[in-house]
C-alpha cells in the first residue's frame, strides 16, 4: 500500500493540562471531523462528542534492547487492528483518518516506533504529524522540569501554544522563542479554548514535503542553538550527496546515540531529479521518501539535528571526516558550534 | 531463517533499504532494478570497509544478498543490511562503533586529507 493510500494518524500529544481536549473537542466538531476515529488514553473531564471515540491503556513492552523509544505499545497495536478489521469489514463507518491522543506524560516515540514497524499496521497506516499542545502560563516552566515536555516538542511537526488570552504577551513569545529554537522545523500557531482551524489538524499534509521546505527555510537561519542540554543543529551541503554513504553514517550514529538524537529532518540532493525527505525520532527513521522534483531552487542539502547530551561540535567534526565518502563537503558557513 | 539459501523469511527492511518514489513504493522486480540494487550493494560495502578497517574489522559481499563481517581473530557474523550490521560489529568489537570517535574522525580526516595531497 502507497504513503497516499495509508490512512494518516495524527498525534496529539502535550504535557498535562495543556489542553490536548479542549483542542480535539473543537477540531473534532464540525464536518472536516467526518471519518475521523479517535484513540485516547484516558477520557478527561472534557467529554468528546464523537462518534468513534475508544480508550485504550499505555502499556508499552519494552524491548530487549532497553531502549525506550524502540518499545511496542501494545495497546495500540491492538486498539488499531481492531478498527481496521471492523472497518474492512464495515461494520463500522468507513475510517479515513485517526487521531491518537496521548497522556499527559507520554513518549510519542513509541507510537512512532509502533505503527513504523508493526507488521501489519505499517501497511495501512502512516503516522502524518506529532501535534503538540503548550501551555503558555506553564509551558516554561514544564520544559524546565520534565524530560518529556522537552521531548514531546522535540518531536513535534506542529506546536499549539494553548491558553494565550491568559498569559502576558511577553511571556507568550518568550516561550515561541524558546519552542522554535527547541525545535525549529516545526510549525506554530496559537490557541485560546482550543480553537485552530479543523482543517490545520486533520488534512492530510503530505508533511514530508512539507517538512522539507520547511527544513529550507529554517536552515537559511543558519544557527546552533541550545537551552540547556537540547541543542538544535542546521547543518548545509553544497554538492549532492553520496547516499550510500550518508545512510551508512547516520545509521552509524543512531545505533551508537540514537537515544540523545531527539530529531533528524532533512531535505537532501542525492543526485537524483528531486531531493531525498529524510524524518526520524530517535532510533526511528521513516521511509526515506525520494520526491521527483525540487519544491524551489534551492539545490543545497539540509539537514536539522535536534540533540541532547551530544556536543554539535562533534557532529560537525565527524560530518568534515566524512565527507570524502559522502562526497561532498558541509558548508563550514552554514554550522555553528 | 531459511536453512537452504539463509535468507530470512520475516524481513523486516532496514531505512537504509526503504525508499518511497513519488508517494509510491519502488518495485523491487526487474533487471534493471536487480543490477542497481547489485551495484549499490557493493558500493555500500566499498564505503563500509574504509569505516570497519579502522576497527579491524572487515565486510565481504556474499551472492549480493548478505554481507560476512570479520574480524583479524577469524570471527565472522552474517549480516543483511546496516540494522544487523552495527549490532554484529558492537558484538565482535565488545562496544559499538561510534561516529563521533574522535580516533575514528581523524583517522578518517587523514585519508581526506592524503587524497587531497595536503
Amino acid at each position: 500500500m502507497s504513503p497516499e493510500t495509508k490512512r494518516p494518524i495524527i498525534v496529539v500529544t502535550g504535557f498535562l493540562g495543556s489542553g490536548k481536549t479542549t483542542l480535539l473537542r473543537h477540531v473534532l466538531t464540525g464536518q472536516p471531523a467526518h471519518g475521523t476515529a479517535v484513540l485516547v488514553n484516558e477520557f478527561g473531564e472534557v467529554g468528546l462528542d464523537h462518534h468513534l471515540v475508544r480508550r485504550v491503556d499505555e502499556q508499552t513492552i519494552l524491548l530487549n534492547n532497553g531502549c525506550v523509544c524502540c518499545s511496542v505499545r501494545d495497546d495500540l497495536v491492538r486498539a488499531l487492528s481492531s478498527l481496521l478489521d471492523q472497518d474492512q469489514r464495515g461494520t463500522i463507518a468507513r475510517i479515513d483518518r485517526l487521531v491518537v491522543e496521548t497522556t499527559g506524560l507520554a513518549d510519542p516515540a513509541p507510537i512512532l516506533f509502533t505503527i513504523e514497524t508493526d507488521p501489519m499496521l505499517r501497511h495501512h497506516f502512516r503516522v502524518d504529524r506529532v501535534v503538540v499542545t503548550v501551555d503558555a502560563i506553564n509551558g516554561q516552566r514544564h520544559l524546565d522540569r520534565h524530560a518529556v515536555s522537552l521531548k514531546q516538542v522535540a518531536v513535534a511537526d506542529d506546536i499549539i501554544v494553548t491558553k494565550t488570552d491568559l498569559a502576558p504577551p511577553a511571556t507568550v513569545s518568550d516561550l515561541v522563542a524558546r519552542l522554535r529554537v527547541l525545535n525549529p522545523t516545526a510549525q506554530f500557531t496559537t490557541a485560546v479554548l482550543g480553537e485552530v482551524e479543523p482543517e490545520r489538524i486533520l488534512a492530510p499534509r503530505h508533511s514530508r514535503v512539507l517538512a522539507g521546505q520547511q527544513t529550507a527555510e529554517t536552515t537559511a537561519r543558519d544557527e546552533s542553538e541550545h537551552i540547556g542540554e537540547t541543542r538544535s543543529l542546521a547543518l548545509t551541503f553544497e554538492q549532492p550527496l553520496d547516499w550510500a554513504a550518508f545512510s551508512i553514517w547516520l545509521s552509524m550514529l543512531l545505533y551508537a546515540h540514537g537515544e540523545d538524537v531527539l530529531r533528524v529532518k532533512g531535505l537532501l540532493n542525492v543526485g537524483e531529479a528531486g531531493p531525498v525527505v529524510l524524518n526520524g525520532v530517535q532510533h526511528i527513521i521513516h521511509a526515506p521518501e525520494h520526491l521527483p522534483q525540487w519544491p524551489d531552487a534551492d539545490r543545497r542539502s539540509h539537514l536539522i539535528l535536534i540533540l541532547q547530551e551530544i556536543d554539535p561540535q562533534q557532529i560537525v567534526q565527524s560530518l568534515q571526516a566524512f565527507q570524502h565518502l559522502l562526497g561532498a563537503q558541509l558548508s563550514s558557513s552554514d554550522v555553528r558550534g | 531463517m531459511c536453512v537452504l539459501c539463509s535468507q530470512s523469511l520475516l524481513v523486516e527492511t532496514h531505512w537504509t533499504d526503504r525508499r518511497t518514489d513519488a508517494g509510491e513504493p519502488v518495485a523491487t522486480a526487474g533487471n534493471d532494478r536487480e543490477r542497481q540494487r547489485r551495484r549499490d550493494w557493493q558500493h555500500r560495502a566499498q564505503l563500509l570497509n574504509h569505516v570497519l578497517g579502522h576497527y579491524g574489522l572487515s565486510l565481504d559481499n556474499w551472492q549480493n544478498r548478505h554481507y560476512v563481517l570479520s574480524d583479524r581473530k577469524g570471527r565472522s557474523e552474517i549480516v543483511t543490511d546496516l540494522g544487523t550490521l552495527w549490532p554484529a560489529a558492537a558484538q565482535l568489537l565488545g562496544h559499538p562503533l561510534d561516529p563521533l570517535d574522535p580516533q575514528l574522525v581523524e583517522v578518517l580526516s587523514g585519508v581526506h586529507l592524503a587524497r587531497e595531497g595536503c
